[in-house]
């Protein structure tokens, strides 16, 4: 009801006096709620709307999507698989034996061309592929408290089997830590050695709140089955950086983690000789390893798929507002057109 | 038609799934009724003068203390939770946070528990608070004479009222405020009273308005409309002839007084002391004797005085010329049944002589008739047809003398048949009734109107006759409609008593035969039908093997109705009608008969009126008037259904949304039930992130304001079709939840996957890529019930955009805490997501990209075919409603055509009778081809054009003809 409040009377006019304060004590009261007459703007789609929305939309993302696409396009990427090609050649067809075997492995050699003028910082990712670092159980095994906390070093029961060695407990327990990356890379540019910077590399939140200063390995890989890096116990977990990094969890089985930075430019052309200490095992699941220098843009790393998606959106959108005003142009239909109701249109209609 | 309501019934009702009682056996036939007698649940064996065999086992039954809460203090606990984790997703709930305390589960224990614990005691309030104080206020369905308003007694049910296609009533009792007005008699073979009743005013008001609004010159013939205070309640007769006592001067005195003494004398009724001092209230068994007694009162027979055998009466007396009061002992009372239709009191008068008065439905009293007692019965029936035409239930009055010693024998004879035990009492009782109910000399009769309800459009009637014309007064019949009737004489020459039903029921088949037939010729594929049933033929048709083919015709028809039905009966049809068509039903009455209705249907509405408060407490709405059933059913019910069905879709969809993005992540985990999002952004979505919104959604949401609702009553064949719910809909929610959430995810891994998603060089984790797409879908969610809502007030607003603010602010206050709480989630927001670009522009696209389709569809829905609510919406906004009035009333008028409901259309109706007769008449007396004009014609024209007058001045009628 738009506008009648009072609700049209019809007791008899009698017996007003007497019972009227009685009539109000129970009688619902009057408020614009609980009546539901509350102001109320209802939007309608006219026409006008349509294509106003549609036509906003395509001018907001279109913009949006090249200035992504080109920020994508700013940032230079070398990527160089290198988990076949450093296993020596007599051992090819042996891989999985030859990683698996314990002592010094000789480093491997990489080269790699700079396609492009690349600005500092430039980021040293290692990527892994088909290695499920979010799978449940391996996501579970480990106990931050331990990590945080030098008191609770015994709080293992979740780190199964990282739990403990017959010295006691493990720091850091678990799968994870268990399973630290340990290749390891050195840059060197007409073997004028380039410096990798390995601070900084992990959030600050995590070095300051959830690993501890006072927490120092113990124990760790001293079990019959190695997983990957040592640490070395004399410095705290809080600034064992590359476990830091490791030990966030990434969520696709096709990840990068930073290895470093170099923070010095590097030019078009300039040939990179990487020194490549091959020793994470990814064989035994058919894992690809790869070495990725990286610059960045606002945006992040190189990645197409934003401003892609931003302009197929805004396309989509700029289109569908022309085939809309193409439509309303020729085909208008009359705003609350009678001849649209059910009982207009089929009069039989039951 | 049939195949498929087979179907439905044959299938199981999965919506019943939510209370396990799909899995119940149905309902057993009712037929082996008898050997349930004396068992335990069915019927008591009570014995007399033995209490202590009640207090042994097989008879020890749970005493008559009725509860109106369904828990106390001490049950509240274990019924309430017994309540909650009696539905099925519940205790599948609650078998869920069980197992999360196992090692198994991939969720903490606490993200189950809490919210189950939310949801349950949250429920539990509610309970309480319902069982507590159950209301709904809206002050438009407030009844101020009785300071009562609308309470609903059931929660649950409230999308069924958008749904209703089939509504039983009770017969006048509930549909009439039980309020009778004495509005016409008929003494001695004169008329008397006659008077607008409500219908004609309301026509001739309409007749008014319209006249107004197409000639605006006539404005000042206007003459106000005929609202007259009746001074006195139930009296509402104008007769100078009769009124002040002028009917002393009347030639036929005596017959007239023994009319009133019959009035007076022949009814249950006992006077209250009123303040007032000359005039009397009175109270009785039926609201009709009330309003003799007052009618009586008005005319100078003021029944005084009562006691076990007196009865005193102050007589107006023709020949003295004063008041007189005189005593009539009362010797017997032959009671009313309704299988009697009659009752009769034996008075001896203060000088000994001895009447039998009666009074009686008019076919009952005319057959015990004397032959000398005839002389007016001619005139009476005319006026009776009248009476009935007019919807005025009627009553015959007559009487006889009785020699006393006549008397002294019939009364050994009845007291006899009245001191005897056993089940032929009342055989023997109706024996000596019909021993001196007869040779009986008729007075003439009573018309009363059963004061109709404000805004009816179903009744049933005692006579089959005044049924059909108060069917048409109600619309519930219509002119364009072929009826049926359907009705078995019982031939009561043939003594055997099953002989006599089986030809009744060959008789009835074939009845039903021909009239299915005839229903499914081509030609009426189109044409409204209507049932008439009496009592007898019901009795038949329900019985189980004809109840098939009594139904397949009794659906097919716009509109049935039954005379002279029994409570069980009542409860039998409802049952037959839902199960039958597996749609909703709804049962409407006011009495202690009509609960076994209430309580079958499902929906059942009881009308706190003056019956008491039987049907009250077995419905599941309680009205104080019947015409709120109309604001019920058309506004709230239509809301409800329209909300519910909205906000149902939209909690599929949203939990769509949300689940499928958990299901997807699990193709990238190798289905090792790695959970994308953190427990808590779990256990926020549904209780606190996206709550808010869909309660706002399924409370103040309104698809049209509810005047239009009124205007427009095709609206509510929405909910009889269900197309706001319907498999269509379902599904195409379900595909829009899938598509949405893909959308969400795969941008969201595309757009973080491998590389750096900040210019920090950073790359997301876990936590990263979980609250990011969290954010997209509160976004999408949020911003898809936004394009659902057609009505926002500041309500909506609030709850809308405040969920996504929440978001936000949860994630700062979550991040805040230390990590040993936050996990995960520490410092989420503050330190990695906040600050990066991608994560706005992501949840940008990705909210714009899952929202397109569902625009899409709308914008092409609403451009090429839009729904009523479309269209209506539509010329609200352009006002067209305003600048465009005739068109807005003129669908108006379209949208009751195909359904027909309420009082204007009974008004339509009305408008169009008296049109159609003036121009009959007009003919009549005008066309020179036809017959010479007669006075009598023309007299009658001229009455007809008298009511209309009266009420608009109708000189412009005559110029220029209706068309």
């Amino acid at each position: 009801m738009s506008s009648t409040a009072v609700p049209s009377s019809s007791g008899a006019p009698g017996s007003a006096e007497a019972s009227a304060v009685r009539r109000n004590s129970k009688r619902p009261k009057y408020s614009k709620f609980t009546q539901q007459e509350l102001p109320a703007c209802k939007p309608i789609l006219t026409p006008r709307w349509v294509i106003s929305a549609f036509m906003l939309v395509s001018i907001v993302f279109i913009p949006i999507g090249v200035a992504s696409l080109f920020a994508s396009r700013d940032v230079v990427e070398i990527i160089d698989r290198y988990d076949h090609e450093c296993i020596p050649v007599a051992n090819r067809s042996k891989e999985l034996q030859y990683i698996q075997t314990p002592g010094p492995r000789p480093s491997c050699i990489r080269t790699l061309t700079v396609p492009k003028r690349m600005k500092q910082p430039i980021y040293v990712y290692y990527q892994l592929d088909n290695f499920y670092q979010n799978h449940r159980r391996y996501v579970k095994s480990r106990s931050d408290q331990q990590l945080r906390d030098n008191s609770s070093a015994d709080e293992v029961s979740d780190c199964k089997p990282e739990d403990s060695t017959s010295n006691g407990s493990i720091v850091p327990c678990g799968l994870i830590a268990w399973s630290l990356f340990n290749d390891t890379y050195g840059f060197s540019i007409n073997n004028a050695p380039l410096n990798v910077n390995k601070k900084g590399i992990s959030w600050k939140s995590d070095r300051e709140h959830k690993f501890g200063k006072d927490v120092y390995p113990k124990n760790f890989q001293s079990g019959g089955l190695i997983g990957g890096a040592k640490l070395d116990s004399s410095i705290p977990l809080s600034e064992q950086e590359d476990l830091i990094v490791w030990m966030r969890t990434a969520a696709l089985p096709t990840f990068r983690k930073l290895y470093g930075k170099i923070e010095q430019d590097l030019e078009e052309n300039q040939v990179i000789n990487v020194t490549l200490g091959n020793n994470y095992n990814t064989y035994s699941f058919n894992g690809k390893k790869k070495l990725v220098l990286s610059t960045t843009s606002w945006l992040g790393g190189k990645n197409d798929f934003l401003g892609i998606a931003y302009l197929t959106v805004g396309g989509l959108c700029f289109f569908l507002a022309m085939a809309f005003t193409i439509v309303y142009l020729v085909k208008p239909r009359q705003l609350g057109d009678p001849s649209y109701l059910s009982w207009n249109r089929n009069p039989s209609w039951q | 038609m049939r195949e498929s309501s087979r179907r439905t019934k044959r299938k199981i009702r999965w919506s019943k799934l939510y209370t396990f009682s799909c899995f119940r056996p149905p309902n057993a036939d009712p037929d082996p009724i008898k050997s349930l007698i004396g068992r335990p649940g069915f019927s008591r064996v009570v014995f007399c003068n033995k209490p202590h065999l009640h207090r042994m086992k097989p008879h020890k039954y749970p005493t008559n203390y009725v509860s109106t809460t369904k828990y106390n203090v001490v049950t509240f606990l274990p019924r309430s939770l017994f309540e909650q984790f009696r539905r099925v997703a519940n205790l599948y709930f609650l078998l869920a946070a069980v197992l999360s305390l196992t090692s198994l589960s991939p969720f903490t224990p606490p993200s189950l528990i809490i919210p189950l614990v939310f949801v349950v005691g949250i429920s539990m309030l509610k309970e309480a608070v319902e069982d507590w104080h159950r209301f709904l206020q809206d002050i438009q369905m407030f009844d101020e004479a009785t300071c009562q308003s609308v309470r609903a007694r059931t929660s649950n049910l409230n999308e069924e009222l958008g749904q209703v296609s089939i509504i039983l009533s009770d017969k006048t009792g509930t549909l009439t405020c039980n309020q009778m007005e004495f509005r016409k008699c008929s003494i001695a073979g004169v008329s008397y009273g006659g008077d607008l009743n409500e219908v004609d005013l309301a026509a001739s008001h309409r007749m008014n308005s319209d006249m107004v609004a197409c000639s605006p010159n006539l404005k000042n013939l206007k003459i106000p409309d005929a609202h007259r205070e009746y001074s006195i309640k139930g009296f509402n007769f104008r007769d100078d002839r009769l009124m002040d006592g002028r009917w002393t001067c009347n030639s036929n005195v005596y017959d007239i007084t023994m009319f009133f003494r019959v009035m007076a004398l022949c009814h249950t009724g006992i006077p209250i002391e009123d303040d007032q001092a000359d005039k009397l209230k009175f109270e009785a068994e039926s609201p009709e004797e009330v309003a003799f007694l007052i009618t009586s009162q008005e005319l100078g027979f003021q029944f005084c005085k009562r006691t076990q055998s007196v009865m005193v009466l102050k007589e107006l007396d023709p020949d003295l010329g004063g008041i007189v009061k005189r005593e009539y002992k009362l010797l017997n009372l032959l009671e009313f049944s309704s299988s009697r239709k009659r009752m009769s009191v034996i008075v001896s008068t203060e000088d000994g002589q001895i009447f039998l008065l009666c009074k009686g439905a008019d076919s009952i009293i005319f057959e015990r008739l004397a032959d000398n007692g005839r002389s007016y019965q001619e005139a009476t029936s005319l006026h009776l047809s009248c009476y009935a035409e007019d919807g005025f239930r009627t009553l015959a009055f007559a009487y006889r003398r009785v020699e006393r010693a006549d008397y002294e024998h019939w009364n050994s004879i009845f007291m006899k048949a009245k001191t005897t035990v056993g089940p032929e009492r009342d055989e023997l009782l109706e024996s000596a009734s019909e021993m001196i109910e007869k040779d009986m000399i008729l007075l003439g009769v009573a018309a009363v109107e059963d004061k109709l309800q404000k805004g009816i459009w179903l009744l049933t009637g005692d006579k089959k006759e005044t049924a059909i014309n108060i069917g048409f007064a109600c619309s519930l019949l219509r002119q364009d409609m072929r009826q049926f009737h359907l009705s078995s004489v019982m031939d009561s020459g043939c003594s055997n008593q099953s002989e006599v039903i089986l030809v009744a029921k060959k008789a009835l088949v074939s009845q039903i035969k021909s009239f299915s037939q005839e229903i499914n010729e081509e030609h009426n594929k189109h044409m409204p039908f209507a049932l008439v049933v009496d009592g007898q033929a019901l009795e038949i048709g329900l019985r189980s093997d004809v109840k098939d083919q009594f139904l397949q015709l009794a659906v097919e028809c716009a509109s049935v109705i039954c005379c002279r039905v029994s409570p069980k009966q009542k409860a039998l049809i409802t049952r037959l009608v839902k199960e039958f068509t597996g749609k909703t039903t709804l049962a409407i009455g006011d009495g202690a008969n009509d609960v076994g209705m209430i309580q079958e249907a499902d929906i059942g509405v009881g009308i706190s009126g003056l019956e008491g408060m039987q049907a009250v407490m077995a419905s599941d709405f309680s009205l104080p008037q019947f015409r709120f059933l109309e604001r019920l059913l058309m506004v709230h019910g239509h809301w409800c259904y329209n909300r519910i069905s909205k906000m149902i879709l939209y909690f599929i969809y949203k939990n769509i949304v949300f689940g499928l993005t958990l299901f997807f992540y699990e193709f990238y985990t190798s289905f090792s039930g790695q959970v994308l999002y953190d427990d808590w952004y779990m256990t926020a979505f549904n209780v606190l992130l996206t709550s808010l919104p869909v309660i706002s959604l399924g409370v103040l949401e309104q698809d049209v304001p509810s005047d239009v609702c009124h205007q427009f009553p095709a609206l509510y064949k929405q909910g009889q079709r269900g197309i706001c719910f319907s498999w269509k809909r379902i599904i195409g929610w379900i595909l829009n939840g899938a598509v949405a959430s893909l959308i969400i995810f795969l941008s969201t891994i595309h757009a973080l996957s491998t590389v750096a998603f900040l210019g920090k060089g950073k790359v997301a984790d876990i936590a990263h890529l979980g609250t990011i797409t969290y954010t997209c879908v509160i976004w999408t969610v949020n911003c898809q019930i936004a394009l659902i809502i057609s009505h926002f007030t500041w309500i909506q607003h609030l709850f809308i955009w405040g969920s996504i603010l929440l978001w936000y602010i949860f994630l700062l206050a979550y991040g805040a805490l230390p990590p040993s709480y936050s996990h995960t989630g520490f410092q989420v927001l503050t330190e990695a997501i906040g600050g990066a670009p991608s994560f706005w522009i992501i949840t940008l696209l990705v909210v714009v990209a899952s929202l397109l389709p569902y625009f899409i569809y709308m914008v092409l829905q609403r451009t090429f075919y839009p729904l009523d609510d479309h269209v209506i919406q539509e010329m609200k906004h352009c006002k067209k409603d305003i600048f465009d009035k005739p068109m807005w009333l003129r669908e108006q008028q379209n949208s009751k055509r195909t359904t027909q409901v309420g009082f204007s259309a009974r008004v339509d109706v009305k408008i169009h009778h008296l049109k159609e007769a003036i121009q009959q008449r007009r003919e009549s007396i005008y066309n020179p081809t036809q017959r010479c004009p007669s006075p009598v014609a023309f007299w009658s024209l001229l009455s007809l054009l008298g009511k209309l007058v009266q009420t608009q001045g109708t000189a412009h009628e005559l110029d220029h003809p209706p068309t």
